[in-house]
């Protein structure tokens, strides 16, 4: 029971803890955690203990998905979880099963709805699709351009809902009056494809704008109040895209966990999260490794030197020229849209009939200027010669400066031409002509309608006046009034032609369709023709049209984002008065989200630019919030600044146009609510909440900053904390390391060669890191304790300053690599060219080493002639001190343990390994030459190496030394790679040398195809099962596992030579030298020589 | 309706929603992706639990990890003894993990098992050289690639003992901004 209890605190303790803190205990205890499931189905009857069993259980099966477990384990766990909450659910209180029951049902209605709701989601696969061709970058777009759809989507059921739909069943039917109705003049002329066109006729006199909408108070019999509506839902129309914009901003960057701009990850990032794993597209693909290279060398260079400016004066002298450029562009753009507005607005006046390009010149200058600036802004930044991304930056800046501008230019040239209407209104009511028509229309009106409105009526003429003055006031174009307002009144006869509200919602809704359209010829032309131009003619032309000038069509993701916040931007500054705009805009990008995609997938080649994704989503998400903002601030203004239109619009004849809530908050409010509500709109209370407001910011801001400050300052409370621990474990291990070599360290000899080993292991990292790492999952302390324990010559002393954790191989390794590492230890592994002309001085000390024990050898060869075998000459195995075969111990024991299934990277050392030994194996000849008289003629060798040797003088004249010391080296090494290869030592063949051959030839031949090649990883399966029986066959004595590890490497090759059979005929020219060593190893066992020659001819 | 009945029991179903981050339809698009790699060799009917693997060779070749440079081990990752041969629960746990609904957490966790390619439980040198040399294509070189690693080293490895714990390798990844959004695969 108390291990219980103990798990049920563990486990109380969890479900407090949030699920993230959740998941990470369960990465640390993900096996306890099981075995508390094993324990917990043991009963109890404490009702609070079961109660808090089932809730852990029901966490488990609510968190489960996040546990890093394999899907058996999870389903396990989440079987048992469930089979346990059913059996002790039943005990509980009825209401707490109620309770569970609820959940229950509602946890499955939710996952019902989320099934049910992901049907609805549009596009998901041609997204889906793009995003693996071209990466999320590009896929970016397009979800941002399905949220768009999205919210336009809302905007559309809200203008829909509210304005159009109860205008059309309750309103009065179209030509019931005079604002209704086509005026007769241009009845004629009203199907016209250009008044069409010009979204004059019957699209001006409908839903569409502002001007159609009655200006009854209530409609229909339930009493709708359409203009309080219109008006509300154009002001929640904004309301609602700021909420979403920021509810989405503020996901996002929850969602990207503040990452607070720490730029010290650089090369990290680049590394780990450069590639996209979205990408399922060779082009793709290679463009991404390319811009990775790029990106790498980049941070490369930018490490190395810190920015050298060259030339600093002409870069300076092009930035302000390209400064200025864009300057004059922008300001050209702007004076452009300006004075084509101005220009119309004469011609409007002047002409009676215009031209189809007078009418639209205004949209398409603007649309124009829309698309071809950001162009020449891309070849002006091309000047300033910045780094990419700072380009990248800029070149946004400047179109979305651009566009605002345009924007803004061509909205205040309305509001203009707005001001000049309203003086034109004014004028023509002077012409009191169009006075019945509305004197009639007001007779129409029901009678308690007319009653309200009788009282205003008389002050019509006085505040009409009153506003003439007010704009000969301030209007600049002033002069103009009189005699315009004469033309006018012979060109436009009726009043309701002046309605500015519908004009400015048709330039809108203009300038939106010639945006599209230019859109499309833009894809069309510059994507698809150039796509088939590019690649059809680029076989007849001069040169590479793929590849140098035309090229295919990028997708600037930049730009094309900036392309929909414009035209957002454009949405959200007519719908006010244009009610179907939002809806018109859904249709396009429904339109353009499949012309798009089609284009890309069709004619683009992917961004060669990487454009950050997730940190570009809030930025533009932010850009869409600046524009939303700006565009709501004309609208604003027009709304508060002027008039609205005397004879159209459901706001007609009032003052301003949200006269309409205080207007309804007086008639259909009890009296103390219009009381409460002039009260709070007073000063006295206003200004004490604005000034509220702004403490409340400024608090809320010092809060943020301080968390902060102490979120900065726990962070690198944990870091301290973090490393000191490990510190601590460090020099714990370390110093019991210590402890445990002073005791058993023995031979100077040994230690001196150690220590000298260690520098030359120092001195190639590289080498080191590979050894170190080999096997390292087995538990290090452990491994440690039994280098020290079975072998007590250890030199474990020269170590303990270098890295504790090191394991036994690599210790064994830098023993043997004494000996091949002399000369080859300034050059790392594979570079055998190098490594050959190396200085002989420091060779002979080494061998002096070396040479210096050959008494051992004798001994031990002695003592075991039983152990030789025909074929594998124990003799040079034992041609080394007595310690190297505890080592081969321990290396048994290291392999063994590392039982990970995974080898693919133990492979690959273990070619390196051989590798060096091929490598060292000449050069160690070479070095024994002038010595091979000692140990050619001294009697340790046997009369079977002697004979050999005899034999092989003659052979070889070149290499006449001793055969002993040759073979010492790579057998050693052989040695050691088979046994950390684990094999068998059942089938001792003769292959031995063949084995060893192939791995060397390979490796000599072709280092880097090695290198690259050791993942076939199908050769390893039959290694697990033979390593039991290794191991327990070394352990007896030193000497036998030593030939027993000489003997495992000579055929465990079974299965690892098919591998360097590949090497090898994949790389049949096989170097002079390697053959005349092959001979030289031939020689190690008499009837190895025929038996070798043949497995190489066979291999090669 | 009734085709997608056979292939999984009720229960199975709900118990992979508990164990993925999928829906219903996008389980059983798995499953018919699954299945279309080895027609002959993945059964229509899962309700008993058959045993069946597809190779490596076959899961490799699929079009979202073909390109992939590290689809071998996302492979390895992923199935049961590490040879990249996966069963269908391997191949939903692969997909799941790259979801775009998996916690930062649980990708960070299986991105450094990716990233760990002798399995030793740190990211060492030597990883670092595999996962370069594997990014780049092999198109830096090798000072460059030496480079880049110990710089790797220098700025994640927050206890100085030349490789990349689990906890390193997190601490890094979590600030990254673009690893939710790269790191996923869809399906």
């Amino acid at each position: 029971m108390k291990p219980s209890k103990a798990s049920q605190r563990y486990r109380s303790i969890q479900r407090n803890a949030s699920q993230c803190y959740l998941y990470q205990e369960s990465l640390l205890f993900s096996n306890l955690d099981d075995s508390f499931n094993a324990d917990e189905t043991g009963d109890s009857n404490d009702p609070e203990q079961i109660f808090q069993n089932i809730q852990f259980q029901k966490d488990l099966m609510a968190n489960i998905r996040c546990r890093p477990w394999p899907m058996g384990q999870k389903l396990r766990a989440l079987r048992r979880a469930k089979e346990i909450v059913l059996k002790f659910e039943g005990r509980l209180t009825r209401t707490r099963g109620y309770q569970a029951a609820g959940a229950e049902l509602w946890r499955k209605f939710a996952r019902l709805a989320c099934n049910f709701m992901v049907i609805f989601i549009p596009w998901e696969m041609r997204i889906k699709k793009i995003e693996s061709h071209f990466g999320s970058g590009v896929a970016s777009y397009f979800i941002f351009l399905r949220w768009l759809f999205g919210i336009n989507i809302v905007l559309t059921i809200m203008m829909g809902a509210f304005i159009v739909i109860p205008e059309l069943i309750a309103g009065q039917p179209f030509g019931s009056t005079a604002s209704k109705t086509i005026p007769k003049e241009h009845v004629a002329s009203a199907q016209d494809l250009d008044t069409v066109w010009s979204l004059g006729g019957y699209l001006q006199y409908s839903v569409l704008f502002y001007g159609y909408y009655g200006r009854e108070r209530r409609i229909g019999r339930a009493g709708y109040r359409l203009p309080l509506a219109y008006f509300l839902a154009g002001m929640a129309v904004f309301a609602y895209s700021f909420i979403i914009l920021l509810k989405k901003m503020a996901k996002n960057s929850r969602l990207s966990l503040a990452s607070a701009s720490n730029e010290n990850y650089t090369f990290c990032w680049r590394v780990f999260c450069a590639w996209d794993y979205l990408i399922g597209n060779p082009e793709a693909a290679e463009s991404k490794t390319a811009a990775i290279v790029n990106s790498i060398r980049e941070a490369i260079l930018e490490e190395q030197e810190k920015k050298k400016s060259k030339n600093l004066v002409v870069t300076i002298c092009l930035r302000i020229i390209a400064n200025i450029l864009v300057l004059l562009s922008l300001a050209g753009s702007i004076y452009l849209i300006y004075f084509v507005v101005d220009r119309s607005q004469k011609l409007e006046q002047s002409k009676k009939e215009l031209t189809l390009w007078e009418k639209n010149e205004v949209s398409v200058v603007v649309s124009l200027v829309t698309m071809l600036a950001p162009s020449a802004f891309d070849l002006i930044a091309s000047l300033e010669m910045y780094h990419p991304r700072t380009t990248l930056r800029f070149q946004l800046a400047r179109v979305l400066v651009l566009y605002l501008g345009n924007l803004y230019s061509l909205i205040i040239a309305l509001l203009d031409k707005v001001n000049s209407m309203s003086i034109v209104e004014a004028a023509t009511k002077n012409n009191t002509n169009h006075w019945i028509d509305s004197t009639t229309f007001f007779a129409t009106r029901p009678a308690p309608e007319e009653q309200k409105w009788s009282t205003p009526r008389p002050g019509i003429g006085l505040r009409k006046n009153s506003t003439w003055a007010l704009e000969e006031a301030g209007a600049p174009t002033f002069i103009m009034p009189p005699t315009e307002a004469n033309r006018t009144t012979l060109h436009t006869p009726s009043p309701q032609d002046q309605c500015w509200e519908t004009y400015v919602g048709q330039e809108m809704l203009k300038l939106s369709i010639i945006d599209m359209l230019f859109t499309v010829a833009s894809i069309l032309l510059i994507d698809f023709f150039r796509g088939l131009f590019v690649r059809y003619l680029s076989d007849y032309w001069c040169w590479d049209l793929e590849t140098t000038f035309p090229e295919y069509g990028e997708f600037k993701i930049a730009e094309n984002v900036l392309h929909l916040v414009y035209n957002q931007g454009m949405i959200w500054m007519g719908a006010f008065f244009s009610p179907c705009l939002p809806a018109f805009n859904v249709l396009k990008l429904i339109g353009l989200m499949y012309l798009r995609s089609w284009a890309v997938l069709t004619c683009n080649v992917p961004h060669q630019q990487v454009f950050r994704a997730s940190r570009s989503n809030n930025f533009y998400l932010s850009m869409l919030l600046f524009m939303l903002f700006l565009c709501m601030l004309p609208t604003i203004f027009a709304i508060v600044r002027y008039k609205p239109s005397l004879n159209c619009g459901p706001f007609s004849g009032q003052e301003k146009i949200y006269d309409i809530v205080s207007e309804t908050i007086e008639d259909d409010f009890p009296a103390w609510f219009g009381t409460a509500v002039g009260y709070i709109s007073s000063p006295v209370v206003i200004l004490p909440a604005v000034l509220l407001l702004f403490m409340l910011i400024y608090y809320l801001q010092s809060i943020a900053r301080s968390l902060k400050l102490s979120n900065h300052q726990l962070k690198m409370q944990i870091q301290n904390a973090r490393s000191e621990d490990k510190k601590k474990v460090a020099q714990m291990v370390e110093a019991r390391i210590q402890t445990q070599d002073e005791s058993i360290k023995r031979l100077p000899k040994d230690s001196d060669i150690v220590s000298h080993l260690s520098s030359a292991h120092s001195a190639t990292p590289q080498n080191n890191g590979n050894v170190v790492n080999f096997d390292s999952p087995s538990s290090k302390s452990g491994r440690i304790e039994t280098v020290t324990q079975s072998v007590p010559q250890s030199p474990r002393a020269g170590h303990g300053s270098l890295s504790p954790p090191l394991p036994g191989i690599s210790k064994s390794r830098q023993e043997h690599e004494t000996h091949r590492y002399p000369c080859g230890s300034s050059a790392s592994t594979g570079d055998i060219h190098s490594n050959r002309p190396c200085t002989p001085v420091m060779l002979q000390k080494h061998m002096e080493d070396i040479h210096s024990e050959p008494l051992f050898r004798k001994v031990f060869q002695r003592s075991n002639p039983p152990l030789h075998r025909p074929g594998t000459s124990a003799l040079e195995a034992y041609g080394h001190r007595p310690r190297t075969p505890k080592y081969y111990v321990i290396n048994e024991r290291d392999s063994h343990k590392k039982s990970h299934p995974a080898f693919w990277p133990e492979r690959h050392f273990k070619v390196d390994v051989s590798g060096d030994i091929v490598e060292m194996y000449p050069r160690n000849v070479r070095q024994y030459v002038p010595r091979a008289p000692h140990q050619a003629r001294s009697p340790q060798l046997s009369e079977e190496e002697e004979e050999m040797l005899r034999r092989d003088l003659i052979k070889q004249s070149l290499h006449p030394h001793s055969l002993t010391d040759l073979h010492w080296a790579p057998y050693f090494y052989i040695g050691e790679r088979s046994e950390s290869q684990s094999l068998a030592p059942e089938d001792q063949g003769r292959r031995y040398c063949k084995s060893w051959n192939d791995g060397f030839e390979g490796q000599l031949d072709r280092p880097v195809y090695l290198h690259k090649k050791p993942r076939s990883w199908h050769v390893q399966y039959p290694q697990h099962p033979l390593k039991p029986r290794v191991k327990p066959k070394f352990r007896p004595s030193l000497t036998e596992s030593d030939s027993m590890s000489a003997a495992s490497s000579s055929d465990q090759q079974n299965s690892s030579t098919d591998q360097y059979l590949q090497v090898i005929h994949s790389q049949p020219k096989v170097p002079r030298s390697v053959g005349q060593r092959g001979r030289r190893k031939a020689k190690s066992g008499q009837e190895l020589t025929t038996d070798l020659n043949n497995l190489i001819c066979s291999n090669v | 309706m009734g085709n997608k009945q056979t292939v999984f029991t009720r229960e199975q179903l709900e118990a992979y929603q508990d164990c993925t981050f999928f829906t219903r339809k996008e389980i059983m698009r798995l499953f018919y992706r699954y299945q279309d790699l080895a027609p002959q060799l993945v059964p229509l009917d899962y309700t008993s639990y058959p045993d069946v693997k597809v190779p490596y060779e076959l899961i490799g070749s699929m079009p979202e990890l073909k390109d992939n440079p590290f689809r071998q081990r996302i492979a390895q990752v992923f199935s049961e003894d590490g040879d990249g041969h996966m069963t269908l629960d391997n191949f939903l746990d692969m997909f799941s993990v790259m979801s775009e609904m998996a916690p930062r957490d649980l990708k960070a966790y299986y991105a450094f098992k990716i990233y760990d390619f002798n399995n030793d439980d740190s990211i060492c040198a030597w990883d670092l050289e595999q996962t370069v040399t594997r990014l780049t294509r092999g198109e830096l070189s090798a000072e460059e690639v030496s480079l880049v690693c110990e710089k790797v080293l220098d700025e994640a490895d927050g206890d100085h003992d030349g490789r990349l714990s689990l906890e390193d390798f997190q601490n890094m990844i979590l600030r990254a901004p673009d690893f939710l959004s790269t790191f996923h695969i869809r399906i």
